[in-house]
């Protein structure tokens, strides 16, 4: 099974389906760039998701990243993801590069709505990559990712240190000779010493001079919504410097996705953006789907925009109460927790789970709706506009939260842009983008609703967007409900769904496909696809690589909280203490997310 | 009355003493408020309520605080107790102690001699005392309204005086905080790289 | 003798009634704000969950009372004291009806006002000796603030006294028997409301506790009765700043039928709900605005409202 066969039509009509991102593009800007850099032997590799993709030397990395970024007509302003991959033990590499190690710059352009992926092969003694913090300073947090997870050495990055594992730890956990179970490690032991060693690590420089403070915010506080440390210096309690320091909450949640089976994956991707529900398993499914070429039927399709509005609501809700309690607000909170339970009995009556209902398979949703769905939908619909407005009055009419909010944390179009900040806080700066709009995927496109916006990029900004959000989300769901179709809630694709129960009694091959597809696992099709979603918190995809395998070669989790928390430094500078908290609350991030 | 005036008094004096010996500067100011305390008290055992509760409002409680403000944020660590330290040697504390020797004893003399000559009549009305010993409540209202025409009456270009100083005081003040902010916002600027955060003036502080 | 047996009376029973109001208020506040907030608040303990005060108290006098080791222990200690008793204190000048109070100061007012600026010592000082980063934020925040709007607390009282022509409190209340001073001083009346607010530390000034920021600010380190103490302390600063509005604004124990101390109790305790209310409503200021707000909108109101009443009693 060669990448060849990777060009199969399945993928090829999905790709047409995300949009620009397929068709006209696939070509224009590789062949734009063999144009531009007649001296550099661009590889081309083609993916099941469309973007187009080129594997160039180390060497000519630099060259023409830069021309992506300033030199072509709508230039890839957005370093869309930046990830390692071990390549050693792949066995589909045919017409590929030889290499060890791989890095991959997914790059976007907000201009040409069109996607591009460069690719590195590194091998030898030397792995390492130049750095491109230069062109996208958000490249930072990546870059020092890709050091902490595969030991790429990144050149002439200006900090490169862990970022997700604590800085004692042995080995570089996505490599694929590093253990990924507990129990392949020894005995955990803490010996004393060892733990002077780990409180050791955390300590952050002492204040310069008697003006200037450094203080410790979190990783437990309660003001950073889950274990995030923030070393705040401080003048007169203005923050002249403010440096995240993540990884509390990482989990290994790529390594995990190498040894789940596709479907067993599932649960895992739940926990990512832990408020965000089904709106993680979307993208996952969606990329798997690319990858095997599964088609879901339309009435999944919009069962699936159903249950992710709902959870976008959900999501959008607990945003807004902890957000006006961050502000000092205590009322509003139990407010919004009250609507959600509403929306969670929905969820639970439809799903059986509350917050990580693991509900969407591949190829469709795990259950038809269950009897009476429609009621409950609809009583919620008419239930949640007029606590909306309440809440208008309560929180974004006060003039106090106005006071608080309206100015502080500015961000403007072009530095988000560059920041790769997407979603709602994209939006809040006063661009008009949605993933739902521009690339519609699941169906979205049969929906009508609007992208609100907002015009500062403030914290009252972010906040308003998301509210609007919450109400545009309703509007998606009415028309779910109005029109949803019959027919079958999951593909009947074998790589989807196991073979029926009557025919699996008939004949002991579909017995044996079923044991198999049951107890191993169904095999994907070599390739590598991502299909990035409109999730609550951003732009929000997996980029999945198949080896031909029961479970993924390369989980690749691109999640927006990611860099939406790089860029705080840059939102709280020159503000104080409770600015930060404000900040904190309004670009809504969630540390699931930040850390997988 | 007498005994509570000689046990305020004499807590007074312990709690100034004990002022001049603590080697932590907060310790020191708490004594010197609890002393404040205690004049408050003398003043009120003497008939002048109006002084003792002004005596609390305006030197305990606001001057006391604004120091205690500035010592909060001077963190005086162990070198600064070694020099407190240093202080309380003999040779640093024995020579103005006889010279303040000298003077109270002067000042026990005159008091064994039956009072201090030449109290004027004003400076009377000022202390609240002569009118208000063991006074009623329509004395001590009169006594407040005697301080207030003292000092709008014959005092008068004294206060002006004062508040003229104050308000020079202040605006100096302000002077120096705006051009340390300014300075601030410069530094700030220049460390963030067009950072969109601004540097925001506080606001007026007392 | 029965004079001095009276007098014992008086005390005790203002030395208690605050501090059986504050308990109360606890159960009280929690129990409001419930219902404000779409929840039930503590129901379990007693009918309707009123001896949650007491299951409260025992449960912090049985927690281990811990003093940081970096801390700087006597003042640490005297801090949570600092704030009851000068709270206390304060409740001497008040009269429950006519005649019953513990100190019929001709100077109640200031002696109340000198209290209440000695209440700022205890929480500077809880966040200084607490020689830790978060407590002291607080304590700064809370000497500045509580400086700061103690000028405007002052102030905004003066009008009510230049009406009344005495700073007595019992002479304040009888002053009111034709009209209550919330009328002609409604502008004092606020600006003592709002400067009673940020003297509290309450929502929307809570800023030096600001749990979302700073933690719990100036008590952070305080465990056991010691922060039980300080909680005391918020209440009966609420209850003391709710009487005194009763006694200066709203007649006191001026009222038709019910014996004066039913109206008094009355006209305080509606007030307290009108202070958790304001809770429950309004999220928290930032330092800036604070201090901004009271210098630049309060003195100038206070001053302009002394202006006018001055003027009104010299032109009548």
């Amino acid at each position: 099974m060669g990448l060849t066969l990777s060009a199969a039509a399945g993928g090829a009509t999905h790709a047409a389906g995300a949009g620009a991102a397929g068709t006209g593009a696939v070509t224009g800007i590789l062949t734009e760039l063999e144009q531009q850099f007649p001296g550099v032997d661009f590889v081309r590799q083609e993916t099941k998701d469309g973007i187009p993709t080129a594997w160039i030397g180390r060497e000519a990395l630099v060259p023409v990243l830069r021309h992506l970024e300033r030199g072509v007509d709508g230039p890839f302003r957005t370093l869309y993801d930046l990830a390692g991959m071990d390549e050693r033990v792949r066995a589909n590499r045919d017409g590929l590069p030889a290499a060890d190690f791989s890095v991959v710059y997914h790059l976007r352009s907000y201009d040409r709505n069109a996607d591009v992926r460069l690719k590195v092969p590194l091998a030898g003694d030397r792995v390492s990559v130049p750095t491109v913090t230069g062109l996208w300073p958000s490249a930072d947090w990546y870059e020092r990712e890709l050091w902490d997870m595969f030991g790429i050495g990144v050149d002439g990055h200006p900090d490169l240190r862990r970022i997700l594992m604590p800085p004692w730890w042995e080995g570089h956990p996505l490599r694929k000779d590093h253990p990924d179970r507990a129990t392949e490690m020894g005995t955990f032991q803490l010996p004393p010493d060892d733990d002077l060693l780990y409180q050791e690590a955390l300590e952050a420089d002492p204040a310069q001079d008697a003006r200037t403070v450094v203080l410790n915010v979190g990783p437990q506080h309660p003001g950073t919504h889950g274990p995030v440390r923030i070393i705040l210096t401080l003048r007169d309690e203005l923050i002249v410097d403010a440096v995240p320091d993540i990884g509390f909450h990482h989990r290994g949640a790529e390594k995990i996705g190498e040894r789940q089976t596709w479907h067993t994956y599932i649960p895992y991707t739940d926990r990512v953006d832990y408020l965000g529900g089904v709106l993680n398993n979307l993208p996952y499914v969606l990329s798997v789907e690319r990858l095997a070429g599964t088609e879901v039927p339309p009435r999944a399709q919009v069962i699936r925009v159903m249950l992710a509005e709902l959870f976008r609501i959900s999501s959008h809700l607990v945003f807004y109460g902890t957000f006006a309690q961050d502000l000092g607000a205590m009322t509003p909170v139990f407010y919004t927790f009250e609507d959600r339970e509403r929306l969670m009995a929905i969820i639970e009556a439809i799903t059986g789970g509350r917050m990580h209902p693991s509900w969407f398979r591949i190829g469709g949703v795990s259950q038809d709706l269950p009897a009476g769905w429609e009621q409950m939908v609809r009583d919620f619909l008419d239930y949640l506009p007029p606590r909306l407005r309440e809440y208008d009055r309560l929180v974004m009419q006060s003039r106090v939260v106005k006071a608080r909010t309206v100015g502080i944390g500015e961000i403007d179009k072009d530095t988000a842009i560059d920041r790769g900040i997407t979603g709602p806080n994209l939006r809040a700066c006063g661009f008009e983008w949605d993933l739902r709009k521009k690339r519609p995927y699941s169906g979205y496109d049969r929906f009508e609703f609007d992208i609100p916006t907002a015009a500062r990029g403030d914290c009252y900004g972010r906040v308003a967007v998301r509210v609007e959000e919450i109400r545009q989300s309703l509007r998606i769901i009415r028309q779910c409900v109005d029109q949803m179709p019959s027919g079958p809630h999951k593909s009947e694709q074998p790589l989807a769904a196991p073979p029926s129960h009557d025919r699996m009694l008939h004949d002991i091959e579909t017995l044996i496909d079923h044991f198999l597809g049951v107890s191993w696992g169904p095999v994907v099709p070599p390739g590598e696809a991502i299909c990035p979603t409109e999730s609550s918190k951003g732009d929000y995809g997996y980029y999945l690589v198949s080896d031909g395998n029961v479970t993924s070669y390369r989980t690749r989790i691109r999640t927006p909280s990611f860099p939406h928390l790089q860029a705080l430094p840059l939102l709280c500078r020159g503000l104080e203490v409770p600015d930060l908290i404000a900040i904190l609350g309004s670009i809504d991030f969630v540390m699931g997310d930040v850390d997988r | 009355m007498t005994v509570l005036f000689y046990i305020a008094g004499a807590v007074a004096v312990i709690a100034t003493g004990m002022v001049i010996t603590r080697r932590k500067a907060i310790h020191a100011l708490l004594y010197l408020v609890v002393s404040f305390l205690a004049l408050a008290l003398v003043f009120y055992v003497l008939g002048a309520p109006f002084v003792a509760a002004l005596e609390v409002i305006v030197y305990a409680g606001a001057i006391m605080v604004l120091f205690l403000f500035a010592l909060m944020l001077i963190d005086a660590g162990r070198a600064e107790e070694a020099r407190e330290r240093d202080w309380m040697r003999p040779r640093a504390w024995i020579v103005p102690s006889v010279l303040s020797a000298a003077l109270l004893a002067e000042v026990v003399y005159l008091l064994a001699r039956g009072g201090v000559p030449g109290r004027t009549a004003a400076g009377a009305a000022a202390a609240g005392g002569a009118a208000g010993v063991g006074g009623a409540a329509g004395e001590a209202a009169a006594q407040v309204k005697a301080v207030g025409i003292a000092l709008f009456g014959p005092y008068l270009l004294g206060v002006e005086l004062a508040s003229i100083l104050l308000l020079a005081g202040l605006v100096a003040a302000h002077h120096l905080t705006v051009d340390l902010d300014s300075e601030d916002g410069e530094t700030a600027g220049a460390a963030d790289s067009g950072a969109p955060g601004r540097t925001r003036q506080k606001g007026g502080r007392p | 003798m029965p004079d001095t047996a009276w007098h014992i009376i008086e005390v005790v029973v203002m030395l208690l009634l605050p501090l059986l109001m504050a308990g109360g208020l606890t159960v009280v506040e929690r129990r409001l704000l419930g219902q404000l907030q779409d929840r039930y608040g503590p129901n379990r303990v007693g009918v309707m969950g009123e001896m949650q005060v007491l299951a409260d108290a025992v449960k912090l006098l049985g927690k281990e009372d811990w003093i940081p080791p970096f801390a700087d222990r006597p003042v640490f200690v005297a801090a949570p004291a600092i704030i009851l008793m000068s709270v206390l204190a304060s409740f001497a000048v008040i009269p429950l009806t006519s005649g019953f109070a513990v100190a019929d100061l001709n100077v109640g007012l200031l002696f109340f006002l000198a209290m209440s600026s000695l209440g700022v010592y205890s929480v500077a000082l809880a966040g200084w000796s607490s020689r830790s980063k978060y407590p002291l934020l607080g304590g700064l925040r809370a000497a500045a603030q509580l400086l700061g709007y103690e000028v405007f607390m002052g102030m905004s009282l003066l009008g009510v006294v230049m009406m009344a022509g005495s700073f007595d409190l019992s002479t304040i209340v009888e002053g009111q028997r034709g009209l209550w001073y919330v009328g002609p001083q409604f502008v004092g009346f606020v600006v003592f409301f709002i400067a009673g607010l940020a003297e509290t530390r309450r929502t929307p000034f809570d800023l030096p506790e600001a749990e979302s920021e700073l933690v719990a600010g100036y008590h952070a380190e305080y465990s056991a009765m010691k922060f039980g103490i300080f909680y005391v302390g918020e209440y009966l600063g609420i209850t003391l700043v709710s009487a005194l509005m009763t006694v200066l604004f709203f007649g006191g124990w001026l009222g038709p039928i019910l014996p004066g101390w039913t109206w008094f109790l009355l006209k305080t305790s509606i007030l307290i709900l009108v202070v958790i209310v304001v809770r429950a409503a309004l999220p928290r200021v930032r330092y800036d605005q604070l201090m901004s707000f009271g210098w630049k909108v309060m003195l100038p109101l206070t001053l302009i409202n002394l202006l006018v009443t001055a003027a009104v009693i010299l032109a009548t």
